[in-house]
């Protein structure tokens, strides 16, 4: 077990090593100078030369990755001041330090894949079970039917009509916008709620029919049989026999649709006009301000790094037939 | 002895010797291409202390008629009709609830692969516990103390050290074992074994066939053994019955069926089994087509596209109608008695050497 | 001001391009019915092409006169797209953060506007416009008692000594450069090298400050512009105690009515008032409400659909630097409640079709592209009538003079072009019909459009058109390479302040062609270099004159770029905003003037 914790935590360095500097390198192939662009209007070429000595791109391109791959171990000074470890750098566009910024955005995100999250997997395995308990009566019917319409929605279509309809028409609720937890968990809850429902949504159904399909799977395994020969009530077969078995492939996509949203929902973010990791890495991106960009690609990486390891750590709970190690 | 029966149209009431006994029963599936019907008037009787053995090919029905004798059949997609009569009982007016006190407890069943049929998320001891508490309210305690004892008498050695493994730490016979020990955690009065040992290899067979016959006499439960090994049966079973197309088309002692079978379909069946001692270069016989397609019968009797013996009935008899089975030692075919002795000394036994 | 180049604008074409897909037809349905909204941008036109005149101690005394009916307290919402791309004065070169600054920043001049959008320039923390002397070449500037930063100490001379020499350092980059090069040539740099951070100071003959209250800047040359240079926010007060270098950008200290609360990059931004800041010394700010807080996440599209509902907290809110968004603008015109709760007028930009002097040799080809192109069309690909105005010239409406008459290419009778008099052209230059032109366009939904607009236009004439798109965060750098390699390419500039010097001369002066600069047709034309070193140093009534002379040269005899459209602004604001009126100094919405009417 330690073992293998060990094992998986060398090599998802080794990853984001890997990530950082694929990054890093395949940027700086595209032929363009920084400078410039972090230039604003006043692009006279001495003030480009200041540019490019303020942001360290005078050094050769490997002594700046070498500088940047340090700074996220031991910190690095700039002129702004000293950044602290993990230091992913510091924005040509603003000047922030990337950590700062990604730490400034990443409550929202947080915020977002929690609520969405309490909303989705408590609504969608249990319709989903429900479903495959009632399997085809009308409850069945209705609950599958349902989650494959809504199932396919999308957030940029269904969000603009929750806004329309709550916002823009009754004005019942206010656009959604990022309350911080610790100054007020109602307001916080609140003012996301809107977010939080249509993610949700979308997500409910997608879990309803996967938590319906693995348990109906799952009730017609063979061991769940021998458990209703021995003797075992309903719903105890159901919950603990067929319920362990489905587990093992939602915790598979959740981990993967976890470590999706941790990573910043573009689409929600963009739709809902807020702020977190993933506006962070379109609007760095499409700036060409690289440290950010590889900060948010690095930050994400770790995400689905992490969650890997927790699944599989998951599956091993779950199955013990899964060996660690 | 067993087996008193009439003619499955008319059931005979229950004998007051048999502790199991079906009568007309029906299994129909409800699937998307129609409707299946896997059980066809089916009626037997089994005693306390005897073995039943089932035989018959894939698809003939063996498996669907126990797995209804314990209501496990989804409700929703299938339907039971008949009679199964468990000491006194009727099983298919009983409730859900009811049955589950049944299951495992009175009537227990032991699985063909045992791989699949136990749990891999949990460990042998919690799953043979289980039902032990549940059908008699014991502790853990209790529970853990005649699970190891089962295991011990399945023949799990260090039984104890044994209770927390998972199932795919064991062998494929010491998992037969514990799905053997598990079936008999409650003392049950009837024990269904669907092919306990199609999945093993000989010596491990032989050992649990051994084991089985061993906790027959110490606990005197009636026993169902189905299988497609005629071998097995010989060794194992009092009364046989011989199953086609979800119904039953011989019936008799293991020593009569095995040794003048009446019907062209146990005949193919034997023919179609390796013998110790037989010429190697002789060929076997397997039955010519396949197994019928229940959601669209053959008319008349059901085996008659593959009976090489049609012609040795006038008109157009076997594929007609259908012969029915009578009480007792009995076969379900137009053949006369004389043609079935006939064509059995002159054609069949010598093949079978 | 180059809109394109600034962050803030590398935002808004990026958010336009994730939000906007249905530029064109909105005007299709407006068109007709908006005379008066037409005759007000007009109308704002000739208040902004009057001369700016210099206003005296009186006009610079504080307070400014109240806005009728304008009452305290209550916080307006602000939404914008993108966070202000600087907050150090000193960096300050574009629009976001000028209106910013604005509310937070005070200099030694700034701009007073009346309700008819005469602009008169006023003494900020300077008790007048500036005294000039030795014909110009000397401006004396007297500070105002009672001037403090939000901390409560008192604003001296040093600390605009300060203020400029700071930007001689490194620690300024992206600000405006003017007073530096005027003070100490083009290469102010090197005269101090770190700015005042070591001690060193520019010496008296350059820069002076005999006493606490009194500035005096000498300069080679006359420097008529240098009231109008000062007002930019670029050159507002960096007190020297105050001074973080590099960490000032994220924490300036004000001396405006307004301070910075609390600042998230990238996501928002509060202002409260600022105690220190005294309504006596101040004759053209007001400090109505008690806070802004912006959110800079919202686009354009959500910008504009949040205030057309007018719900809830958007009855509070307004659009800072950004416009409405094109696809909704029949919407907004459409709705005679909301079309009431806008601002419109002209922004100082021109559109033109620059060409690449180095390449299109013959005059005669580029009048025949100049008369081939479909300006009309060119404006509907950029939100139609509401977005942008015919050009005849190269001098937008905002500048003192502008005759909105001049059209030596005959476009206002042809808006769609002349197709068949640029054939004739072409012919006469004895172009043979297929002739390749390499087009560069910026991969912005308008660039997109345009393209195809563009294209087909010149395939009328006869030529093969080889349209090459360019990433929209690069598209400036690469056009503004010498050798880039393109026949044509779109660009837009606008003006520092209102004066010709600050469009003229960076793009049309062949002495400043250098890779990175806006002189993007490399036009080099001994005449209208001389013209431009003349008029430099008039006075501004004077300067008009020399400036529409080389306007004429440029246009006429040389034509390095077509005039393509006047760009125009459209804003929008929520119902419980009053005082709201359009600024001719900002060319957005007057920041200075606000009130809620319920607070």
């Amino acid at each position: 077990m330690l073992q293998f914790l060990v094992r998986r935590l060398i090599g998802a360095v080794v990853i984001m090593f890997l990530i950082g500097a694929f990054t890093f390198f395949l940027f700086y192939t595209v032929p363009q100078d920084f400078a410039q662009l972090s230039c604003g209007k006043n692009c006279s070429p001495e003030n480009i030369a200041v540019i490019r000595e303020n942001l360290g791109l005078d050094k050769p391109i490997t002594t700046q990755f070498w500088e940047f791959m340090r700074g996220i171990v031991a910190g690095r000074d700039f002129a702004v001041g000293h950044c602290s470890a993990p230091c992913l750098g510091q924005s040509f566009d603003t000047g922030d330090f990337v950590w700062d910024s990604i730490m400034d955005r990443f409550p929202l995100t947080l915020s977002l894949t929690v609520g969405s999250l309490v909303i989705f997997l408590v609504i969608g395995l249990g319709s989903g079970m429900l479903a495959a308990w009632k399997r085809g009566t009308v409850v069945d019917k209705a609950v599958s039917g349902a989650s494959m319409v809504l199932s396919s929605f999308q957030i940029y279509f269904l969000g603009p009509i929750v806004l329309g309809i709550f916002v823009y028409s009754t004005g019942w609720m206010d656009n959604p916008k990022y309350v911080p937890f610790l100054e007020s968990p109602i307001d916080w809850a609140v003012a996301l709620l809107i977010p939080w429902a249509v993610m949700a949504t979308i997500f409910t159904a997608q879990y309803t029919r996967m938590s319906r399909s693995t348990m109906i799977e799952q009730l017609q395994e063979e061991h769940v049989r021998t458990a209703r020969a021995k003797g075992m009530p309903q719903r105890y077969v159901f919950f603990r026999y067929a319920w362990r078995g489905s587990l093992a492939p939602i915790v598979t996509i959740l981990g993967m649709d976890l470590s999706g949203l941790l990573a910043g929902g573009v689409v929600t973010e963009f739709t809902f006009d807020l702020a977190g990791i993933g506006r962070l890495a379109v609007d760095s991106s499409m700036s060409k301000d690289l440290p950010v960009t590889m900060g948010v690609m690095l930050f994400g990486a770790f995400f689905i790094l992490l969650l890997n390891i927790v699944v599989d750590l998951a599956y091993a709970y779950i199955d013990p037939r899964v060996r660690l190690a | 002895m067993t087996t008193l029966t009439k003619t499955e149209d008319t059931p005979a009431p229950t004998g007051p010797e048999a502790f199991l006994s079906v009568r007309d029963l029906r299994v129909r599936f409800s699937t998307e291409d129609g409707i299946v019907n896997a059980v066809d008037g089916l009626s037997f009787d089994v005693e306390r202390g005897k073995t039943l053995g089932i035989v018959g090919e894939s698809g003939s029905g063996k498996s669907v008629t126990n797995l209804a004798v314990l209501g496990l059949h989804n409700p929703q997609s299938s339907k039971v009709e008949g009679d199964i009569i468990l000491d006194g009982q009727n099983l298919t007016a009983t409730s859900e609830k009811q049955m589950e006190k049944i299951r495992g407890n009175k009537a227990a069943m032991i699985f063909q692969d045992a791989l699949t049929a136990l749990s891999p998320y949990y460990t042998v001891g919690r799953q043979l516990s289980e039902p032990f508490r549940k059908h008699t309210g014991a502790s853990r305690k209790e529970a853990k103390a005649r699970a190891v004892e089962m295991l011990t008498k399945v023949g799990i050695p260090q039984a104890n050290m044994r209770f927390d493994d998972y199932p795919h730490q064991f062998s494929g016979g010491m998992r037969q074992r514990v799905m053997i020990a598990m079936a008999l955690m409650c003392d049950p009065e009837l024990l269904i074994a669907d092919e306990p040992t199609t999945a093993l290899d000989v010596t491990v067979q032989a050992q649990i066939l051994d084991l089985l016959k061993d906790l027959q006499q110490e606990f005197g439960s009636a026993i169902i053994f189905i299988t497609h090994d005629l071998g097995v049966i010989a060794n194992m079973a009092d009364d046989l019955l011989v199953m086609y197309a979800g119904r039953a088309v011989e019936r008799g002692s293991v020593r009569e069926v095995l040794r003048a079978p009446e019907h062209p379909y146990t005949w193919g069946l034997l023919s179609s089994m390796p013998r110790l001692g037989g010429d190697i270069n002789e060929a076997l016989l397997p039955i010519p087509g396949s197994p019928p397609s229940l959601l669209n019968p053959p008319s008349g009797c059901a085996f008659h596209p593959r009976c090489a013996f049609t012609d040795k009935v006038s008109g157009s008899l076997c594929s007609g109608e259908r012969p029915s089975l009578g009480d007792g030692r009995a076969s379900a075919c137009h053949l006369t008695p004389e043609q079935k002795q006939t064509i059995f000394i002159d054609h069949i036994k010598p093949r079978l050497g | 001001m180059n809109p394109i180049r600034s962050r803030s604008a590398r935002a808004i074409v990026i958010a336009a391009a994730a939000g906007s897909l249905a530029l064109t037809g909105c005007s299709s349905n407006d068109s007709g019915k908006d005379a008066k909204d037409q005759s007000k941008s007009k109308q704002d036109a000739a208040s902004q092409s009057k001369p700016v005149v210099y206003g005296d101690a009186g006009a610079s005394t504080g307070p400014a006169a109240e806005v009728p009916g304008a009452k305290p307290g209550g916080t307006i919402n602000i939404y914008t797209q993108s966070d202000l791309s600087h907050m150090d004065p000193g960096q300050i070169y574009v629009s976001d953060a000028g209106q910013f600054a604005n509310l937070v920043h005070r200099k030694l001049t700034n701009y007073q506007e009346d309700d008819k959008g005469n602009l008169t320039v006023v003494g900020d923390i300077a008790t007048d416009a500036g005294k000039s002397s030795n014909d110009g070449k000397t401006w004396t500037y007297t500070l105002k008692d009672g001037i403090k930063d939000e901390d409560g100490n008192a604003i001296t001379s040093a600390d605009v000594r300060h203020t400029i020499e700071r930007q001689y350092s490194k620690v300024i980059f992206d600000g405006p450069s003017f007073v530096q090069t005027w003070l100490s040539g083009s290469d102010y740099r090197k005269a101090l090298p770190d700015g005042p951070y070591k001690g060193k100071h520019l010496p008296d003959s350059v820069l002076s400050t005999p006493d606490a209250k009194t500035v005096v800047f000498n300069f080679d040359k006359p420097r008529p512009d240098l009231p109008q240079a000062l007002s930019m926010a670029g050159y507002a007060i960096v007190p020297e105690k105050a001074d973080t270098k590099e960490k000032y950008d994220k924490a300036p200290k004000s001396l405006g009515p307004y301070k910075i609360a609390e600042h998230k990059p990238g996501k928002s931004l509060k202002l409260v008032k600022n105690t220190n800041w005294d309504a006596k010394t101040d004759a053209v700010r007001h400090q109505y409400v008690d806070g802004y807080d912006f959110t800079t996440t919202i686009d354009q599209p959500s910008q504009t659909k949040r205030l057309i509902a007018d719900q809830g907290e958007a009855k509070n809110a307004m659009q800072f630097t950004d416009s409405v968004d094109p696809a909704q603008t029949s919407t907004v015109i459409g709705d005679a409640a909301v079309n009431k709760r806008t601002i419109k007028g002209y922004q100082p930009y021109v559109w033109q079709m620059s060409f690449n002097l180095d390449r299109l040799k013959d005059k005669k080809v580029r009048d025949a592209i100049t008369y081939a192109i479909p300006n009309q069309s060119m404006i509907q690909a950029d939100g139609g009538k509401y977005g942008g105005e015919l050009a005849g010239g190269l001098f937008a409406p905002t500048l003192p003079g502008f005759d909105a008459t001049y059209d030596p290419f005959g476009k206002l009778k042809k808006p769609n072009g002349d197709p068949a008099k640029a054939k004739a052209l072409l012919k006469e230059a004895g172009v043979a019909e297929g002739t390749k032109l390499t087009y560069a366009y910026s991969n912005t939904p308008r660039g997109q459009k345009q393209m195809v607009i563009i294209k087909d236009a010149l395939a009328k004439i006869g030529f093969d058109v080889q349209a090459k798109e360019i990433d929209r965060a690069t598209f400036y750098e690469q056009i503004g390479k010498i050798d880039n390699g393109f026949d044509l390419y779109m660009t837009g500039w606008g003006q520092d302040w209102a004066s010709q010097s600050t469009v003229v001369t960076p793009v049309y002066d062949g002495t400043l062609v250098a890779d990175g600069q806006p002189n993007y047709s490399h036009i080099n034309d001994p005449q209208v270099n001389k013209l431009i070193e003349e008029a430099l140093v008039l006075e501004p009534e004077a300067a008009a004159k020399k400036w529409e002379e080389a306007h004429k040269r440029i246009v006429e005899e040389i034509n390095p770029a077509a005039p393509v459209y006047y760009s125009k602004q459209l804003q929008l604001f929520g119902s419980n905003i009053g005082g709201a009126r359009y600024s001719t100094n900002s060319s957005y919405i007057d920041i200075n003037r606000l009130y809620l009417i319920q607070p």
